[in-house]
């Protein structure tokens, strides 16, 4: 029904924006909370982090070291549903720190596979690469 | 003397038990048929793609699949997708090989599924003609199963 994947598209767009924000506020549990309990996480250099513990891990480490001053912005480029509840997002991203070279740490694609429980959109894959 | 009742309601426990049984033991082995299929597929197209035959590496897509490259430029459909093989074969990959290996497959529904495939390349060059010796990175593919044939709908791809 065109009507819901319009509202989909949108919750879907709110989702990844409430991402970016929880990401910006370098909080590891809340960003890890954004996946399904087995979500996976692959770096830009492919490697992996499965499910919360993993991902909060993951993210603890980033938020406490090489992306501590760290901003990201997070433009959706095109949403693809692969079923009514699972959708394929691809989002430019881009992260700043005022200490990088030109302001800018990196620039690139994240390319996700959200899937929506009990009326939420979630991350079920998240993969990433840099360009 | 047990009654009717029991002996229904007994029928009925046994049937859906023996069903449960039955589900629970296909459905590893209908995703370890599916996992080889599209490890199959993962082939297929590496061989079309190392024959440089722009059509099929493009048919191994449904027909409105969605490519999108290590610096994110997509091409949408069978048309585009063929024209964008075409142009890299013909160009600064016409004598590169590939080399691609399944890393892991997660199902999403039983004819949906992800796909992250560690790929290596030689005799690549850059668009301005320097070569690169070793290129390395990940593809992530969606496949979708179609008419029992599993197929591209998704490709993304990152260099490291």
């Amino acid at each position: 029904m065109p009507s819901n994947r319009d509202a989909d598209s949108a919750a879907i767009r709110q989702f990844v924006a409430a991402f970016a924000d929880t990401w910006n506020s370098h909080d590891a549990h809340g960003v890890a909370m954004r996946y399904v309990e087995d979500g996976d996480f692959s770096s830009v250099k492919g490697e992996s982090s499965h499910g919360r513990k993993e991902l909060e891990d993951h993210y603890t480490t980033i938020f406490s070291t090489f992306l501590k001053n760290a901003h990201t912005t997070d433009t959706v480029r095109s949403i693809r549903f692969l079923a009514p509840d699972i959708a394929s997002v691809d989002i430019d991203w881009l992260v700043t720190d005022p200490n990088a070279p030109g302001g800018v740490l990196r620039k690139g694609l994240l390319t996700w596979i959200v899937t929506k429980r009990n009326g939420q959109w979630m991350i079920t894959i998240y993969h990433e690469s840099t360009f | 003397m047990i009654s009717n009742r029991l002996k229904m309601a007994l029928a009925v426990f046994l049937f859906f038990s023996f069903s449960a049984a039955v589900s629970r033991a296909q459905t590893p082995a209908k995703m370890d048929a599916d996992s080889a299929a599209i490890k199959q597929c993962v082939a297929a197209w590496e061989d079309a793609w190392n024959r440089h035959d722009a059509h099929a590496t493009a048919m191994a897509y449904v027909e409105d699949g969605d490519f999108s490259s290590t610096t994110g430029v997509p091409s949408h459909g069978w048309k585009e997708l063929e024209a964008h093989y075409n142009d890299i074969f013909t160009t600064f990959l016409k004598d590169a090989h590939r080399t691609d290996t399944v890393r892991s497959i997660r199902f999403l529904t039983p004819e949906i599924a992800s796909v992250d495939i560690d790929w290596q390349m030689t005799g690549a060059k850059t668009r301005d003609g320097k070569d690169i010796p070793n290129r390395k990175g990940l593809l992530t593919w969606i496949v979708t199963k179609h008419n029992g044939q599993w197929m591209i709908t998704i490709y993304h791809e990152s260099a490291f």
